[in-house]
Protein backbone atom coordinates (compact mmCIF):
# COMPACT_ATOMS: atom_id res chain seq x y z
CA UNK A 1 0.00 0.00 0.00
CA UNK A 2 2.87 2.32 1.11
CA UNK A 3 4.53 1.87 -2.33
CA UNK A 4 2.08 2.34 -4.64
CA UNK A 5 1.03 5.56 -2.65
CA UNK A 6 4.51 6.92 -2.56
CA UNK A 7 4.85 6.01 -6.61
CA UNK A 8 1.39 7.92 -6.81
CA UNK A 9 2.36 10.83 -4.62
CA UNK A 10 5.68 10.74 -6.43
CA UNK A 11 4.64 12.20 -9.60
CA UNK A 12 3.37 15.49 -7.96
CA UNK A 13 5.88 15.04 -5.21
CA UNK A 14 8.79 16.54 -7.01
CA UNK A 15 12.57 15.95 -5.11
CA UNK A 16 11.09 16.50 -1.74
CA UNK A 17 12.72 13.52 1.30
CA UNK A 18 11.37 10.47 1.37
CA UNK A 19 9.67 11.46 4.55
CA UNK A 20 7.98 14.69 3.68
CA UNK A 21 7.44 12.97 0.17
CA UNK A 22 5.28 9.91 1.97
CA UNK A 23 3.53 12.82 4.29
CA UNK A 24 2.53 14.60 0.56
CA UNK A 25 1.54 11.86 -1.13
CA UNK A 26 -0.60 10.56 1.78
CA UNK A 27 -2.28 13.71 1.36
CA UNK A 28 -2.45 14.16 -2.15
CA UNK A 29 -3.35 10.39 -2.14
CA UNK A 30 -6.24 11.70 0.34
CA UNK A 31 -7.20 14.42 -1.63
CA UNK A 32 -7.11 13.71 -5.10
CA UNK A 33 -8.57 10.40 -4.88
CA UNK A 34 -5.29 8.84 -6.57
CA UNK A 35 -6.47 5.43 -6.18
CA UNK A 36 -3.78 2.63 -4.89
CA UNK A 37 -3.37 -0.87 -7.23
CA UNK A 38 -2.69 -3.33 -4.33
CA UNK A 39 0.45 -5.48 -4.72
CA UNK A 40 -1.81 -8.23 -5.74
CA UNK A 41 -4.74 -8.02 -8.33
CA UNK A 42 -7.19 -9.05 -11.00
CA UNK A 43 -8.07 -7.35 -14.10
CA UNK A 44 -10.54 -8.25 -16.64
CA UNK A 45 -9.94 -8.32 -20.59
CA UNK A 46 -12.72 -8.99 -23.73
CA UNK A 47 -11.73 -11.78 -24.98
CA UNK A 48 -9.86 -12.19 -27.98
CA UNK A 49 -13.03 -12.58 -29.78
CA UNK A 50 -14.41 -9.35 -28.36
CA UNK A 51 -17.19 -10.85 -26.07
CA UNK A 52 -16.29 -9.77 -22.49
CA UNK A 53 -17.07 -12.74 -19.79
CA UNK A 54 -17.18 -12.93 -16.02
CA UNK A 55 -14.39 -13.61 -13.41
CA UNK A 56 -15.07 -13.86 -9.60
CA UNK A 57 -12.55 -13.16 -7.23
CA UNK A 58 -12.97 -14.36 -3.83
CA UNK A 59 -10.97 -14.38 -0.82
CA UNK A 60 -10.99 -13.23 3.28
CA UNK A 61 -11.75 -10.06 2.78
CA UNK A 62 -14.89 -10.28 0.80
CA UNK A 63 -15.99 -11.49 -3.25
CA UNK A 64 -15.98 -9.39 -6.29
CA UNK A 65 -17.78 -10.13 -10.22
CA UNK A 66 -15.78 -8.25 -12.56
CA UNK A 67 -18.04 -8.41 -15.68
CA UNK A 68 -16.83 -5.56 -18.16
CA UNK A 69 -13.41 -4.76 -19.40
CA UNK A 70 -10.87 -2.84 -17.33
CA UNK A 71 -12.37 -3.60 -13.87
CA UNK A 72 -10.31 -4.77 -11.22
CA UNK A 73 -10.39 -6.46 -7.84
CA UNK A 74 -7.58 -7.67 -5.60
CA UNK A 75 -6.94 -10.98 -5.24
CA UNK A 76 -8.24 -11.30 -1.55
CA UNK A 77 -11.43 -10.51 -2.75
CA UNK A 78 -11.65 -6.88 -1.62
CA UNK A 79 -12.73 -3.97 -4.03
CA UNK A 80 -10.32 -1.42 -5.75
CA UNK A 81 -11.62 1.96 -5.90
CA UNK A 82 -10.50 2.76 -9.22
CA UNK A 83 -8.79 0.36 -11.84
CA UNK A 84 -5.27 0.41 -12.28
CA UNK A 85 -4.29 3.10 -15.47
CA UNK A 86 -2.48 1.66 -18.34
CA UNK A 87 0.92 3.19 -16.91
CA UNK A 88 0.33 0.45 -13.84
CA UNK A 89 -1.12 -2.38 -16.17
CA UNK A 90 1.93 -1.75 -18.69
CA UNK A 91 4.45 -2.25 -16.24
CA UNK A 92 2.89 -5.30 -14.46
CA UNK A 93 1.76 -6.97 -17.40
CA UNK A 94 3.46 -6.41 -21.08
CA UNK A 95 6.19 -9.03 -20.97
CA UNK A 96 3.22 -11.18 -19.84
CA UNK A 97 0.95 -10.50 -22.62
CA UNK A 98 3.55 -10.29 -25.26
CA UNK A 99 3.96 -13.84 -24.30
CA UNK A 100 0.61 -15.21 -25.31
CA UNK A 101 0.88 -17.73 -27.67
CA UNK A 102 -1.02 -17.64 -31.10
CA UNK A 103 -4.50 -18.72 -30.59
CA UNK A 104 -5.59 -22.18 -31.79
CA UNK A 105 -6.97 -22.35 -35.13
CA UNK A 106 -10.07 -24.48 -35.74
CA UNK A 107 -11.07 -26.33 -39.61
CA UNK A 108 -13.96 -28.32 -40.58
CA UNK A 109 -13.45 -30.82 -43.80
CA UNK A 110 -16.26 -32.49 -44.94
CA UNK A 111 -16.48 -35.91 -46.87
CA UNK A 112 -18.34 -36.47 -50.18
CA UNK A 113 -18.35 -40.70 -49.64
CA UNK A 114 -16.70 -43.06 -47.82
CA UNK A 115 -12.87 -40.89 -46.54
CA UNK A 116 -12.86 -38.79 -49.88
CA UNK A 117 -13.30 -35.13 -49.24
CA UNK A 118 -15.30 -32.83 -50.93
CA UNK A 119 -13.50 -30.58 -53.55
CA UNK A 120 -14.02 -27.71 -51.35
CA UNK A 121 -12.47 -29.16 -47.94
CA UNK A 122 -9.69 -30.62 -50.31
CA UNK A 123 -8.88 -26.53 -51.29
CA UNK A 124 -8.44 -26.19 -47.24
CA UNK A 125 -5.18 -28.59 -47.28
CA UNK A 126 -3.25 -26.02 -48.12
CA UNK A 127 -4.27 -22.90 -45.46
CA UNK A 128 -3.59 -25.67 -43.17
CA UNK A 129 -0.44 -26.49 -43.75
CA UNK A 130 0.23 -22.97 -44.63
CA UNK A 131 -1.07 -22.18 -40.96
CA UNK A 132 0.81 -25.08 -39.39
CA UNK A 133 4.06 -23.78 -40.94
CA UNK A 134 3.55 -20.25 -39.89
CA UNK A 135 3.54 -20.79 -36.13
CA UNK A 136 7.06 -21.93 -34.24
CA UNK A 137 5.73 -24.99 -32.34
CA UNK A 138 2.15 -26.72 -32.64
CA UNK A 139 0.30 -29.99 -31.63
CA UNK A 140 -3.03 -30.73 -33.76
CA UNK A 141 -5.91 -32.93 -33.08
CA UNK A 142 -7.84 -34.23 -35.83
CA UNK A 143 -11.58 -35.56 -35.02
CA UNK A 144 -13.45 -37.70 -37.26
CA UNK A 145 -16.83 -37.91 -37.09
CA UNK A 146 -20.03 -39.34 -39.39
CA UNK A 147 -23.32 -39.10 -39.96
CA UNK A 148 -25.69 -41.86 -38.24
CA UNK A 149 -26.38 -43.90 -41.57
CA UNK A 150 -25.30 -47.03 -40.72
CA UNK A 151 -24.48 -48.71 -37.24
CA UNK A 152 -22.54 -47.27 -34.41
CA UNK A 153 -19.68 -49.85 -35.06
CA UNK A 154 -19.30 -49.16 -38.29
CA UNK A 155 -19.15 -45.33 -37.93
CA UNK A 156 -16.63 -45.67 -35.40
CA UNK A 157 -14.51 -47.48 -38.02
CA UNK A 158 -15.69 -44.78 -40.70
CA UNK A 159 -14.73 -41.68 -38.77
CA UNK A 160 -11.01 -43.09 -37.49
CA UNK A 161 -10.35 -43.58 -41.62
CA UNK A 162 -11.69 -40.31 -41.86
CA UNK A 163 -9.27 -38.91 -39.13
CA UNK A 164 -6.51 -41.27 -40.26
CA UNK A 165 -7.20 -40.03 -44.42
CA UNK A 166 -7.14 -36.42 -42.98
CA UNK A 167 -3.60 -37.13 -40.94
CA UNK A 168 -2.26 -38.84 -44.36
CA UNK A 169 -3.21 -35.71 -46.61
CA UNK A 170 -1.29 -33.33 -44.71
CA UNK A 171 1.51 -35.27 -44.24
CA UNK A 172 1.46 -36.02 -47.86
CA UNK A 173 1.29 -32.35 -48.61
CA UNK A 174 4.17 -31.68 -46.30
CA UNK A 175 2.88 -31.24 -43.18
CA UNK A 176 5.89 -32.81 -41.12
CA UNK A 177 8.38 -31.28 -43.65
CA UNK A 178 7.62 -27.93 -43.14
CA UNK A 179 5.94 -27.56 -39.80
CA UNK A 180 7.33 -27.97 -35.90
CA UNK A 181 4.44 -30.57 -35.29
CA UNK A 182 4.86 -32.10 -31.42
CA UNK A 183 2.15 -34.50 -31.41
CA UNK A 184 -0.74 -35.19 -34.09
CA UNK A 185 -3.85 -36.90 -31.68
CA UNK A 186 -6.34 -38.84 -33.71
CA UNK A 187 -9.83 -39.37 -32.34
CA UNK A 188 -12.81 -41.16 -34.05
CA UNK A 189 -16.35 -39.96 -32.71
CA UNK A 190 -17.94 -41.70 -34.67
CA UNK A 191 -21.75 -41.19 -34.75
CA UNK A 192 -22.20 -39.61 -30.93
CA UNK A 193 -20.78 -35.79 -31.45
CA UNK A 194 -23.49 -34.25 -34.70
CA UNK A 195 -22.79 -31.40 -35.55
CA UNK A 196 -26.10 -30.91 -37.01
CA UNK A 197 -28.47 -33.07 -34.65
CA UNK A 198 -30.68 -35.90 -36.14
CA UNK A 199 -32.33 -38.70 -35.68
CA UNK A 200 -30.73 -42.71 -36.67
CA UNK A 201 -30.36 -43.06 -39.65
CA UNK A 202 -30.17 -40.01 -41.29
CA UNK A 203 -28.12 -38.67 -44.00
CA UNK A 204 -26.66 -35.32 -43.20
CA UNK A 205 -23.28 -34.17 -45.39
CA UNK A 206 -22.74 -31.81 -42.34
CA UNK A 207 -22.29 -34.52 -39.67
CA UNK A 208 -19.59 -36.21 -42.49
CA UNK A 209 -16.76 -34.23 -41.22
CA UNK A 210 -12.96 -34.54 -40.15
CA UNK A 211 -12.42 -30.94 -37.02
CA UNK A 212 -8.43 -30.27 -37.59
CA UNK A 213 -7.26 -28.28 -34.43
CA UNK A 214 -3.87 -26.50 -34.87
CA UNK A 215 -2.69 -25.24 -31.30
CA UNK B 1 -19.21 -64.66 -3.66
CA UNK B 2 -15.17 -64.50 -4.07
CA UNK B 3 -15.21 -64.04 -7.41
CA UNK B 4 -17.25 -60.77 -7.46
CA UNK B 5 -14.80 -59.05 -5.12
CA UNK B 6 -12.14 -60.55 -7.10
CA UNK B 7 -13.06 -59.07 -10.47
CA UNK B 8 -14.12 -55.77 -8.64
CA UNK B 9 -10.54 -55.63 -7.56
CA UNK B 10 -9.50 -56.47 -11.14
CA UNK B 11 -11.48 -53.84 -12.43
CA UNK B 12 -10.39 -51.49 -9.99
CA UNK B 13 -6.54 -51.83 -10.61
CA UNK B 14 -7.21 -52.07 -14.34
CA UNK B 15 -8.84 -48.60 -13.95
CA UNK B 16 -5.99 -46.95 -11.46
CA UNK B 17 -3.71 -48.39 -14.82
CA UNK B 18 -5.80 -46.55 -17.05
CA UNK B 19 -6.51 -43.46 -15.53
CA UNK B 20 -2.41 -43.74 -14.65
CA UNK B 21 -1.84 -43.79 -18.81
CA UNK B 22 -4.09 -40.99 -18.98
CA UNK B 23 -2.24 -39.02 -16.81
CA UNK B 24 0.53 -39.79 -18.57
CA UNK B 25 0.01 -37.71 -21.87
CA UNK B 26 0.60 -34.05 -22.30
CA UNK B 27 -2.37 -31.32 -21.05
CA UNK B 28 -0.52 -28.61 -23.00
CA UNK B 29 2.94 -27.82 -24.77
CA UNK B 30 4.81 -24.79 -24.62
CA UNK B 31 4.29 -22.36 -27.50
CA UNK B 32 6.11 -19.13 -26.93
CA UNK B 33 9.34 -18.45 -24.30
CA UNK B 34 11.58 -15.64 -23.48
CA UNK B 35 14.78 -16.32 -21.31
CA UNK B 36 14.80 -19.20 -18.50
CA UNK B 37 11.82 -21.36 -17.77
CA UNK B 38 11.40 -25.04 -16.10
CA UNK B 39 8.91 -27.48 -16.09
CA UNK B 40 8.63 -29.98 -13.02
CA UNK B 41 6.98 -33.11 -13.31
CA UNK B 42 6.95 -35.64 -10.66
CA UNK B 43 9.34 -34.83 -9.21
CA UNK B 44 11.95 -34.02 -12.07
CA UNK B 45 12.55 -30.94 -13.05
CA UNK B 46 13.46 -30.09 -17.01
CA UNK B 47 14.21 -26.60 -18.96
CA UNK B 48 11.26 -25.68 -20.95
CA UNK B 49 11.72 -25.24 -24.77
CA UNK B 50 9.45 -24.12 -27.13
CA UNK B 51 7.50 -27.45 -27.52
CA UNK B 52 7.82 -29.24 -24.05
CA UNK B 53 4.89 -30.90 -22.67
CA UNK B 54 3.26 -29.76 -20.09
CA UNK B 55 1.43 -32.73 -17.59
CA UNK B 56 -1.14 -32.59 -14.90
CA UNK B 57 0.52 -32.02 -11.74
CA UNK B 58 3.53 -29.43 -13.58
CA UNK B 59 4.76 -26.71 -12.07
CA UNK B 60 5.90 -24.03 -14.63
CA UNK B 61 8.28 -21.50 -13.21
CA UNK B 62 9.80 -18.70 -14.97
CA UNK B 63 13.02 -17.00 -14.12
CA UNK B 64 13.71 -13.08 -14.05
CA UNK B 65 13.14 -11.19 -17.45
CA UNK B 66 11.52 -14.19 -18.58
CA UNK B 67 8.38 -14.91 -19.72
CA UNK B 68 6.60 -18.73 -21.16
CA UNK B 69 3.16 -18.79 -22.94
CA UNK B 70 1.33 -22.53 -23.02
CA UNK B 71 -1.91 -24.03 -24.89
CA UNK B 72 -3.33 -26.62 -23.78
CA UNK B 73 -5.60 -29.28 -25.26
CA UNK B 74 -8.96 -27.60 -24.84
CA UNK B 75 -7.17 -24.19 -26.35
CA UNK B 76 -7.13 -22.48 -23.36
CA UNK B 77 -4.20 -20.00 -23.98
CA UNK B 78 -1.63 -19.26 -20.97
CA UNK B 79 1.23 -16.69 -20.59
CA UNK B 80 3.10 -16.13 -17.51
CA UNK B 81 5.39 -13.54 -17.17
CA UNK B 82 9.01 -13.03 -14.88
CA UNK B 83 9.15 -14.78 -11.64
CA UNK B 84 6.38 -16.97 -12.15
CA UNK B 85 5.40 -19.99 -9.98
CA UNK B 86 2.70 -21.83 -11.55
CA UNK B 87 0.84 -24.95 -11.45
CA UNK B 88 -1.88 -27.28 -13.14
CA UNK B 89 -3.28 -29.44 -10.17
CA UNK B 90 -5.98 -30.82 -12.02
CA UNK B 91 -6.81 -30.98 -15.25
CA UNK B 92 -9.99 -32.94 -17.39
CA UNK B 93 -10.78 -32.91 -20.54
CA UNK B 94 -12.90 -35.48 -22.52
CA UNK B 95 -16.14 -33.95 -23.33
CA UNK B 96 -17.66 -36.52 -24.57
CA UNK B 97 -18.00 -38.16 -21.34
CA UNK B 98 -18.56 -34.59 -19.75
CA UNK B 99 -15.45 -34.84 -18.03
CA UNK B 100 -14.09 -31.46 -17.94
CA UNK B 101 -11.80 -29.60 -15.37
CA UNK B 102 -8.80 -27.29 -14.82
CA UNK B 103 -8.06 -26.50 -11.54
CA UNK B 104 -4.26 -24.48 -10.97
CA UNK B 105 -2.69 -22.25 -8.77
CA UNK B 106 -0.42 -19.04 -9.32
CA UNK B 107 1.32 -18.60 -6.40
CA UNK B 108 3.70 -15.52 -7.72
CA UNK B 109 4.07 -13.48 -10.61
CA UNK B 110 1.45 -12.59 -13.29
CA UNK B 111 -0.67 -14.79 -15.86
CA UNK B 112 -2.55 -13.93 -19.19
CA UNK B 113 -5.12 -16.14 -19.13
CA UNK B 114 -7.60 -16.95 -22.39
CA UNK B 115 -10.52 -19.29 -21.31
CA UNK B 116 -10.98 -22.36 -23.81
CA UNK B 117 -13.45 -25.38 -24.23
CA UNK B 118 -13.51 -25.96 -21.02
CA UNK B 119 -14.72 -22.90 -19.35
CA UNK B 120 -17.03 -22.66 -22.68
CA UNK B 121 -18.64 -26.09 -21.69
CA UNK B 122 -18.72 -25.72 -18.05
CA UNK B 123 -18.21 -22.48 -16.36
CA UNK B 124 -17.37 -23.28 -13.00
CA UNK B 125 -14.98 -26.25 -13.95
CA UNK B 126 -12.22 -23.60 -13.91
CA UNK B 127 -10.35 -22.15 -11.05
CA UNK B 128 -7.63 -20.27 -10.35
CA UNK B 129 -6.19 -20.21 -6.55
CA UNK B 130 -3.67 -17.63 -5.36
CA UNK B 131 -2.33 -17.46 -1.78
CA UNK B 132 -5.18 -14.65 -0.44
CA UNK B 133 -7.98 -16.53 -2.98
CA UNK B 134 -9.29 -17.91 -5.42
CA UNK B 135 -10.44 -17.00 -9.11
CA UNK B 136 -13.63 -18.09 -10.78
CA UNK B 137 -13.81 -18.13 -14.46
CA UNK B 138 -16.42 -17.67 -16.48
CA UNK B 139 -15.24 -17.93 -20.09
CA UNK B 140 -12.88 -14.36 -20.58
CA UNK B 141 -9.58 -13.23 -20.78
CA UNK B 142 -7.92 -11.67 -17.71
CA UNK B 143 -4.90 -10.81 -15.95
CA UNK B 144 -3.26 -11.61 -12.44
CA UNK B 145 -0.50 -10.52 -11.04
CA UNK B 146 0.77 -12.17 -7.29
CA UNK B 147 3.47 -10.37 -5.84
CA UNK B 148 4.37 -11.58 -2.11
Amino acid sequence: MIDARLECGARAGGLLSRAAMLIVGLALFALSGCASTPKSYVVLLPSPDGTVGKVIVSGARGEQVLDKAGQAAATDGSAIAAPPGQPQLDKDFSATIAARPKLPVRYLLYFSTGTSLTNDSLLLIPQIIAEATSRSSIDISVIGHTDTVMTDAYNEQLSLGRANAVVELLKAKGLNANAHVSSIAIESHGERNLLIPTPDNTFEPRNRRVEVSIR
Amino acid sequence: MRYPILLILLLTALLVILDARADDLPIGYVKTLVGEASITTAGTKLKADVGSPVYQGSLLQTGSKSSMGVTFKDETVMSFGADTTFSVDEYLYAPAQGKLKLGSKLTKGSLNYVSGVIAKLKPDAVSITTPSGVIGVRGTQFLVKVEE
